[in-house]
């Protein structure tokens, strides 16, 4: 229990320039005072705490260490190998939880939080089911139901997650669904709609409105998600041998990539070491606001019902394709992580699914994991830098998780 | 200059809901002896205001500088009168409102955005407040970096004001006693104003208590406008909360 960290860490309030705080449009009811009925009360406060480090409760800490805190950091000794240049490469491996990602780390204390407030059930949406099996499996050791809204592309081809999550005993429906009005309307609109995160949204906080002890928990994008996934960085600065040139995760609303990097970047703002140390965050180019987005105020769900925040964003009602690496399928990023890229503290860069599974093979092969789709994106982009980079240089990497449970996207890529 | 410590302040919306019935208004304020009065410039985006206040930009009868200038010297109706506006609308006339301002009497300009959505323009602001003779204040949210928070402490502004909550009149269950703490840590000698939502002298009693110098309400005031003896007395009744 010991190196499984006391703290999550708030980056706010080390950034060179303010979050621009979340904000109601002009039409409609306040979105702001919606939060009070559809979240947990603790999470709110979170977003808007002024603390550098917020307590971990014991009950999550320990719930934290029954399912594998701290995760290993390993060495990618045969993925070095093949690069062959003399670049050394660090993984933190989120993939080693039982569910399968990093996503475990805020479901826990967001299921956790929710359960305080009495709620009977908490709702939220799921796009490759990573989030949804993490929720699952936290509502089941807390005691409460799950009910997951997943886009339906994934609903489709990712089956396995499906039945896994209604073996910890969720409910899970595909969206869009016939349980909302945000679901009909859009499925009225186009038949055939896979789905989007942000509509998923939409449907589980129309969900909540709709019934008693019912919860709203999100998987990404909000600044209180971000915070719970400081574990995975904290425990990599205690880890890591010797300091990394480069850090690496994959976006899709930035929640993997600020919990490893953001203690990174945090004491190199403060002049607290990793003066030398560069960010590079990678996205999926079939949703690429890292790279193409606009920094403005828009909804985090396609519904418009949360409050808009300032983001890189595609915006709000963008659809990304269908795509293997569902959970980069996103519209925006976390306005923490947008504000870095803007302050150009934060690297981007974006990869179609093709170029990512390619590193997820060659990850397989040397290493021995197979990596989730969305964490191939980064691994990807650590070959592409290693490649240039002198002998004896350091990559860290986060693999946000396994990717046994993505048979749909390895079928495509194994060769003969 | 400086403010009392500790203080209560109100905010209103000029013109609103008509010149006549905002000179009224002042006219009685001036009686309860606020101790610093914040006058809001009306605008059609009240971007960080809630339903009260967004309601009172839309229905104030004049708006922008129009509206501030209904009244010739607002330090007839409160020892420390200040404008309040949004930094967006004047992007490229940010001396006008300074012009305004020491034409009225106010001590100085509030602008909730300007940290937010043009930090490239704090040096600005601060130049023209100086050169007008006004005092400098800032806006400031719960997560505010501490870094930019020490330095804006170090201009030695009239006040920092802390904003409570996301939006003004809207209540979340947020530790605004612990951020308030929190801040007061970082702002050192400051003196630090806080607002949104209050709305009873148990909450002034506990803000000050963390390391509030001063609390302002508006909502809660301008919801009672359309009756002033009420609105009046709960003014006093908030008031009661400023000491032990
Ligand atoms: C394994 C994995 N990595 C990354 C992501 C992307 O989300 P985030 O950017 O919030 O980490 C997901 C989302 O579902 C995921 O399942």
């Amino acid at each position: 229990m010991s190196n499984v960290p006391t703290h999550w860490y708030n980056i706010a309030v080390d950034l060179p320039k303010p979050l621009p705080p979340p904000m109601d449009p002009y039409d409609g009811e306040s979105r702001i005072g919606l939060l009070n009925r559809i979240m947990p009360s603790e999470l709110l406060h979170q977003e808007f705490t002024s603390l550098m480090y917020v307590p971990i409760p014991d009950e999550v800490r320990e719930i934290y260490v029954r399912l594998g805190r701290p995760t290993p950091l390993r060495r990618a000794r045969g993925l070095e190998r093949l690069i062959g240049n003399g670049v050394k490469v660090y993984y933190k491996f989120e993939g080693a939880l039982p569910g399968g990602s990093h996503k475990l780390n805020t479901a826990v204390p967001q299921v956790y939080y929710a359960f305080k407030d009495g709620a009977k059930e908490v709702a939220t949406e799921t796009g490759a089911g990573q989030w949804g099996l993490a929720v699952s499996i936290a509502a089941a050791l807390i005691g409460i139901r799950a009910v997951v809204f997943m886009t339906k592309s994934s609903y489709l081809s990712k089956r396995q997650r499906v039945m896994f999550m209604r073996t910890y005993g969720a409910t899970v429906y595909p969206s869009p669904s016939e349980v909302t009005k945000y679901g009909v309307e859009a499925i009225k609109a186009n038949p055939n709609h896979p789905g989007s995160l942000g509509l998923a949204i939409s449907e589980a906080i129309d969900y909540v409105l709709q019934g008693e002890g019912r919860k709203y928990i999100p998987g990404s994008v909000l600044e209180f998600v971000l915070m719970h996934q400081t574990v995975i960085g904290q425990e990599a600065i205690s880890q890591i041998p010797e300091e990394p040139d480069l850090v690496v995760g994959c976006v899709g609303g930035g929640s993997n990539f600020a919990g490893l990097t953001y203690p990174f970047i945090g004491a190199k703002l403060r002049g607290e070491g990793f003066e030398g140390t560069r960010f590079l965050a990678v996205e999926s180019k079939a949703a690429p606001k890292l790279t193409q987005g606009r920094y403005e105020y828009d909804f985090p769900d396609s519904g418009g019902l949360l409050p808009m925040i300032r983001m890189l964003t595609l915006g709000h009602d963008y659809v990304p394709p269908p795509s293997h690496a569902a959970g980069l399928r996103y519209h925006g990023a976390a306005p923490s992580l947008s504000l870095l890229v803007k302050e150009g503290i934060v690297e981007t860069r974006a990869y179609t699914q093709e170029e990512a599974l390619e590193a997820g093979v060659l990850f397989a092969r040397s290493e021995g994991i197979i990596p989730a789709p969305e964490s191939s994106h980064a691994i990807r982009a650590v070959i592409d830098e290693a490649k240039k980079m002198p002998k004896g240089s350091v990559i860290l990497f986060n693999l946000s998780g396994h990717g046994l449970l993505d048979p749909d996207a390895y079928e495509r890529v194994n060769a003969p | 200059m400086g403010i009392s410590r500790p203080a209560l302040g109100l905010y209103l919306t000029a013109t609103y809901p008509s010149t006549r019935r905002f000179l009224e208004v002042l006219d009685k304020v001036r009686d309860a002896e606020v101790d610093f009065l914040e006058v809001g410039i009306p605008t059609r985006n009240p971007k960080y205001d809630g339903p009260v206040i967004r309601m009172a930009h839309r229905g104030a009868e004049l708006m922008g500088l129009d509206a501030v200038k209904a009244v010739d010297d607002y330090s007839k109706y409160s020892r420390v009168p200040v404008l309040m506006g949004y930094v967006s609308d004047y992007l490229n006339s940010l001396n006008d409102v300074a012009k305004v301002a020491k034409d009225v009497g106010a001590a100085t300009v509030l602008f909730p955005d300007l940290i937010f959505d043009y930090p490239e323009l704090i040096g600005k602001y601060v130049e023209v407040m100086r050169s007008n003779g006004l005092a400098l204040s800032f806006f400031i949210s719960s997560k505010t970096p501490y870094r930019l928070i020490r330095s804006l402490s170090e201009l030695k502004p009239l006040f920092i004001y802390l904003g409570l909550y996301a939006a003004t009149g809207i209540k979340l269950p947020i530790y605004i006693e612990q951020n308030v703490a929190t801040i007061r840590g970082i702002v050192g000698d400051s003196f630090l104003v806080v607002g949104f939502a209050i709305n009873s002298p148990d909450m002034v009693r506990s803000l000050i208590k963390a390391g509030a110098d001063g609390v302002v309400v508006g909502s809660a005031f301008i919801q009672r406008i359309s009756d002033l003896n009420d609105a009046l007395s709960f003014l006093k009744w908030l008031r009661g909360g400023l000491h032990e």
